[in-house]
């Protein structure tokens, strides 16, 4: 493990008498894709305000690269770029300007750069058009542009993709993609779309009214090739005859659940097949996200019901 | 810090509400200018016996003066200010000059100061509160900068905003009034009464100091839209609100100051400080520190208010 960019130590706030969040404490590692999962009302937007210093923290402390927010606002805020939600440029500026905006805001960053930066996001062309004639997708791109003109060691985006189209959204996890491998930036993405965040990051927090209710790594499909099959079969055949076998499996509703490596598929097909039962389908039961997702929010639900 | 006025700076000029609010102050000038050039005297020469008429007109004012009652004091302040200013023309032989001159037109403009106000209090109105209506404001407090430096940069942009608006008044009133009018006979002294005795003032230096005077006013009505604009986020209520004291304040504060004499503590009893160099103070009593001294705490007040909110506020939505 590298050193943490981003820290958060019991970190609680508390707006008007009610805890908004409670006791959250997490770290983010170099290079790492960070995301921030939870029903809406969840308090995600209020950590990512937290961590960008939009938002006082009540008690606790965030530490961005060593510096603490509260009393290092300028050094932490130095290594942060961000989105918070869509991003607000703007409108009667042309694209440049509103770079150039920025860029004043921050000492040696030079024209080049700029260039650099709008090259990388692919404005160039529409770069001296004024913001209000560009799509929410453009939009999006100038904002990601100008979060990454002061080369920050973390990205933090707040529901990058509210509001993009399918190619909208598949670019922006492109970028972020070469962002991490290239630059080696850390990225916090928080979204209440699940399947998203399972094709972004490499570590998914889930919270939910104001704590933290796991923190889970992304199936790595590679590495851990065992998986959940669902054969839907005659269940009281196939019971008889697999319960002599060194196999643990599940019984599902018409059918079984075993965990299988991909290899042993056909091997269980043929077996079943050998044995005159009748397969009616075979099919991966990835434990998705999402099922990770409603199983723990559910059951927090429950607690506080 | 240089860098952030600047941004400030290119956001007001590059918006067109800008422009047209210059344009409407140079249009304002010239529009009193044609107004006076046209329904204005035509030939006033001066008066060969204008010892005797000056002379008259102080013996109408005595008159007058001792007829009022002893309520009206601002008024029978304003007759004795009237008739030392022409008994002085009479010892020093200087004839009144109703004559309308380039250097009468400046002064004239400074009626349009409030003008000038306007547009800079809706400037400050808006520095702040437009920057959360646009949505702008989470950009603008992720940088590595801090918020009261942010703040302060949005403060000094208003009031550079407030300085060039009073340069283009002055400018304009004095092209425009030199060339309609001319400069005059050359006689470019200023009398001006303060502390019961007249003095001679250079008519420039006069004419800076009134426009520096009559704007402290508009500057702290303006540090007043500023701290409502950053505390409530809001910008037409800045804009209404001190529009609205900026026209009646004045107004109100006089009339509760001739029956109670707690108005002096109010921030419109102080804001006009040429009561104390050309004219009479508002309330008995008053002196140019005390005036100064309240104007500072308002303005500590307003800032305070300002900074505390800004810089402490959870910026959610």
């Amino acid at each position: 493990m590298s050193n943490p960019v981003v820290e958060l130590k019991h970190v609680t706030k508390v707006i008007k008498g009610k805890k908004i969040i409670d006791d959250l404490s997490f770290t983010i590692e170099e290079g790492e894709v960070f995301g921030f999962l939870g029903p809406n009302g969840a308090g995600k937007t209020t950590t990512i305000r937290m961590i960008v210093g939009l938002m006082g923290i009540t008690s606790g402390e965030i530490m961005i690269c060593g510096h603490n927010v509260k009393s290092e606002f300028e050094d932490a805020l130095q290594h942060i770029g961000g989105i918070v939600e869509n991003p607000e440029l703007y409108k009667f500026l042309t694209g440049y300007q509103n770079l150039m905006q920025y860029a004043r805001m921050v000492k040696g960053i030079s024209k080049q750069k700029i260039d650099e930066v709008v090259e990388f996001v692919g404005l160039t062309e529409r770069i001296h058009d004024k913001v209000k004639t560009y799509s929410l997708g453009m939009r999006q791109r100038l904002g990601l542009a100008q979060s990454l003109l002061h080369d920050p060691k973390v990205m933090i985006l707040d529901e990058p993709t509210n509001g993009l189209d399918p190619a909208g959204i598949k670019e922006i996890r492109d970028h972020l993609k070469k962002l991490t491998k290239e630059k080696g930036m850390s990225v916090i993405v928080s979204s209440h779309l699940l399947s998203e965040m399972e094709m972004m990051c490499d570590r998914i927090a889930i919270i939910q009214q104001g704590k933290l209710v796991d923190i889970q790594q992304v199936h790595d499909y590679v590495q851990d090739s065992k998986q959940k099959y669902f054969f839907e079969v005659d269940l009281k055949k196939a019971a008889a005859i697999l319960k002599n076998l060194p196999i643990s499996y599940k019984r599902g509703e018409n059918g079984i659940e075993v965990d299988l490596e991909k290899e042993e598929v056909p091997d269980m097909i043929q077996f079943f097949v050998e044995k005159g039962i009748r397969i009616f389908e075979v099919k991966p039961l990835a434990k998705t996200l999402e099922d990770r997702f409603f199983e723990v929010t559910t059951q927090g639900e429950k607690v506080h019901a | 810090m240089h860098s952030l006025i600047v941004n400030e700076w290119i956001k007001i000029f590059k918006r067109p509400g800008t422009y047209v609010m210059i344009g409407l102050l140079v249009l304002a000038v010239i529009a009193t200018g044609t107004l006076n050039k046209v329904y204005g005297e035509q030939n006033p020469t001066v008066n060969p016996q204008w010892e005797q008429q000056v002379q008259q007109q102080i013996a109408q004012d005595q008159k007058q003066m001792s007829e009022l009652p002893p309520t009206a004091a601002t008024y029978k302040k304003n007759l004795q200010r009237q008739i030392a200013i022409n008994q002085y023309r009479l010892e020093h032989k200087i004839p009144p000059d109703n004559e309308a001159t380039g250097w009468t037109f400046i002064q004239d403009s400074t009626a349009l100061i409030s003008f000038a106000g306007l547009f800079t209090i809706i400037v400050a109105a808006g520095i702040v509160a437009s920057e959360f209506g646009w949505g702008t404001v989470k950009l603008l407090l992720i940088r590595p900068i801090k918020r009261s430096k942010i703040l302060l940069s949005k403060y000094l942009t208003v009031i550079l905003f407030g300085l060039m608006m009073l340069v283009i008044l002055f400018g304009s009133a004095a092209i425009l009034g030199f060339a309609l009018f001319g400069t005059g006979d050359g006689n470019t002294t200023h009398l001006a009464y303060a502390n019961g005795s007249v003095v001679e003032q250079n008519m420039l230096l006069y004419l800076i100091k009134t426009y520096f005077l009559a704007s402290i006013d508009v500057m702290m009505i303006t540090t007043m839209a500023f701290m409502i604009s950053a505390v409530f986020r809001n910008s037409s209520l800045a804009v209404g609100l001190s529009i609205f004291l900026l026209m009646v304040g004045g107004q109100i504060t006089t009339l509760i100051a001739t029956r109670y004499d707690w108005a002096k503590y109010s921030l419109f009893a102080n804001t006009n400080l040429t009561q104390y160099t050309d004219g009479v103070p508002l309330v008995e009593g008053m002196t140019v520190s005390f005036s100064i001294i309240m104007l500072l705490i308002y303005f500590l007040v307003f800032q305070l208010l300002a900074f505390g909110v800004f810089t402490k506020r959870d910026v959610a939505a």
